[in-house]
């Protein structure tokens, strides 16, 4: 019998099982086995000098040393006792930068997304302009930060430097280099954010604005009463996604400054794993960051829904 | 509203006394009676302002790229160090950088023909059909991308790096190190999800007599998909490509760590640029001719497709 007749004559349940094969079988190799193997490897000890970089079982106590400041690491996860500065702790970095980056994100973006749902002449090309930092490369978007920063070539560590803002060579300045990552991150990403508040944008029904401007609203009242209610739930899935994004910043950050200057947590994972070998303490961190990554998640879940239930 | 300009007209009349004004403060009492103007020219400076800050950056890049190596120290704001437009050309003399171009546009378009192929198979079941289980799979699909390509990265590395027997007749060494396949297999999966989620709001939406309706002539279930739902949504489609295009093209995390870095060895674009950083000297000319001549590919596609992106994500239902 031809497969495609076989198929046909299943149920629609089996139907449905055969066709989610592929993706579920993709997600399988390359998502949920490595999650798990990652998770069992969090739970070994390190081993640096033998060939197998994992020794015997420990249970949480990768996870302990990362929690208290003990792991032995170039950068700490997080310290309790506050002995490293803020800006080289892997967790205060990327909160920070998370925070700071979808803040201003959703603010420009917002701005971008407000001029490009205009009519005017020449939208199509105004449009192109505002969308493209998204479509560069993040090595492309990092080589140009880096340029504009380096002493030698750019113009902007000299221009900060006579603000009184930046010191000497902004790029090996832990606090200096978080500004500059996270500007580069600002100019690429708030074109994502202003996509996707577009096309919330778009779905708000136009002649909700006449109804306003016949009874008389101003444009700050068209924009407080109907705009903004309106796109709510879409502003809050774009910042979701970009959260969960600036929260596994890596690329802007090794191209960039390099991870020993900022570390981020996808940062630390890289450097405990390449630098010293400590493959247990990089699942650990792998999955911390995940779970830092999962908690933020409920909480704009619970934002969502609490909209939703408003606009209802 | 022709009405209330007129209104407007004899409200500025009346209250534009002749007192005597200097042009910024006769400026702002007009724009008090006539707030429209001030909206406008609100508009019209945002506008200006998005566009310097956005296209800025690559001017200058321009500028860096078209300066000669010894002048370097002289890039301006806005001029070039000196006049050298060779460097484009030697991108691809010093170092073969068409062909780190075209590893990452052959993974790019690998990686989306299969994301598009899986993605529309799983959105089709997960908009149109009915079957046990449907939300826990919807989920699964969705908590991976809660992750950090860094948590999936440790056990892909070991398996991409084993040897594997049965691959030896495929590939010389029998590992998937150094090969395509090392990036665009973890990209597919990883981009698989947002590509699920788009299709799934589109193919839910096609009326379903337009199924039967095919079902009725005599296609099987998967011609009806193929020839009826995924042709119906085609922006959505079209999106989901663009998006996954991009997004693989631009890659930083797999595509750095996944090779090691010769051309011939399937290293993408973003290693071609870094190998202009010598061992003596960084040639920023050349990082930044080749910078530019790499995101050429994304740049046309953002001006062929913006139209298409910016329907496709609003028709795919974001708001819900």
């Amino acid at each position: 019998m031809r497969p495609l007749n076989w198929l046909e004559t299943r149920s629609e349940e089996v139907f449905a099982y055969i066709l989610l094969a592929p993706a579920f079988l993709l997600l399988a190799v390359v998502a949920f086995f490595p999650l798990i193997r990652t998770f069992q490897f969090s739970l070994l000890s390190d081993q640096t000098a033998t060939r197998n970089p994992f020794g015997g079982f420990v249970g949480l106590d990768n996870y302990a040393a990362l929690l208290t400041g003990e792991a032995l690491l170039p950068q700490q996860f997080l310290d309790p006792a506050f002995e490293t500065p803020l800006l080289q702790q892997a967790l205060f970095v990327t909160l920070a930068f998370a925070i700071l980056s979808v803040l201003f994100e959703t603010l420009i973006g917002f701005g971008q997304a407000l001029v490009i749902d205009q009519d005017f002449y020449g939208r199509r090309w105004v449009r192109v302009a505002i969308i493209i930092p998204y479509a560069i490369p993040i090595v492309i978007q990092s080589m140009i930060f880096y340029l504009m920063f380096n002493p030698t070539v750019g113009f902007a560590a000299d221009f900060m430097q006579w603000l009184g803002v930046f010191g000497q060579n902004p790029l090996a300045d832990s606090s200096d280099s978080f500004v500059i990552v996270l500007v580069a991150d600002i100019w690429k990403t708030s074109a994502f954010m202003a996509l996707l508040i577009l096309a919330g944008l778009q779905s708000v029904d136009r002649g909700l604005y006449d109804v306003a401007r016949v009874s008389g609203a101003s444009k700050w009242q068209q924009f407080k009463y109907i705009t903004l209610p309106l796109v709510a739930p879409a502003l809050l899935v774009a910042m979701l996604f970009r959260t969960m994004d600036a929260m596994r910043i890596y690329g802007l950050i090794d191209a960039t400054a390099g991870c020993q200057t900022v570390p981020s947590m996808s940062c630390l994972v890289i450097t405990a794993l390449q630098e010293t070998r400590r493959w247990a303490t990089a699942s650990s961190v792998a999955f911390l960051t995940a779970i830092v990554i999962g908690v933020m998640v409920v909480f704009y879940l619970v934002g969502l829904r609490d909209t939703e239930a408003d606009v209802a | 509203m022709s009405n209330e300009k007129r209104s407007d007209v004899a409200a500025e009349q009346a209250s534009e006394p002749d007192l005597d004004r200097g042009v910024v403060e006769a400026w702002v009492a007009e724009a008090i009676s006539n707030p429209d103007r001030a909206y406008k020219a609100a508009f019209y400076t945002a506008t200006f302002f998005f566009l310097l800050t956005t296209l800025f950056p690559f001017y200058w890049l321009f500028m860096v790229a078209l300066t000669p190596r010894d002048g370097l120290r002289d890039v301006g704001v806005l001029t070039p160090g000196g006049l050298n437009p060779g460097a484009f050309i030697d991108i691809f003399t010093q170092i073969p950088f068409h062909r780190y171009i075209f590893n990452s546009f052959l993974i790019a378009t690998v990686a989306t023909v299969i994301v598009l192929f899986v993605a529309s198979l799983a959105g089709y079941v997960f908009g149109r059909l009915r079957f046990r289980g449907r939300n826990v799979l919807l989920l699964a699909v969705l908590v991976t991308s809660f992750f950090p390509p860094a948590a999936f990265f440790v056990p892909l590395n070991r398996l991409f790096n084993a040897n594997v027997e049965v691959l030896r007749p495929l590939i010389e060494a029998g590992s998937l190190y150094n090969t395509p396949y090392a990036i665009f297999i973890p990209l597919s999966a990883l981009y698989l999800p947002l590509s699920i989620f788009i299709l799934t709001t589109f193919y839910s939406q096609i009326p379903d007599g337009l199924e039967d309706a095919a079902r009725v002539e005599g296609t099987t279930r998967l011609g009806a998909l193929f020839r009826v739902i995924v042709p119906l949504s085609a922006p959505g489609v079209a999106t989901a490509g663009v998006l996954t295009f991009i997004t693989v093209y631009n890659e930083y995390f797999f595509s750095s760590l996944m090779t090691d870095g010769r051309p011939e060895n399937w290293a993408p674009m973003l290693e071609g640029i870094l190998r202009f950083q010598g061992e003596f000297e960084v040639l920023f000319n050349l990082m930044a001719a080749a910078s530019i001549v790499a995101v050429l590919p994304v740049a046309i596609l953002v001006i062929v497709a913006q139209e298409k992106i910016v329907s496709g994500l609003t028709a795919g239902g974001l708001k819900e």
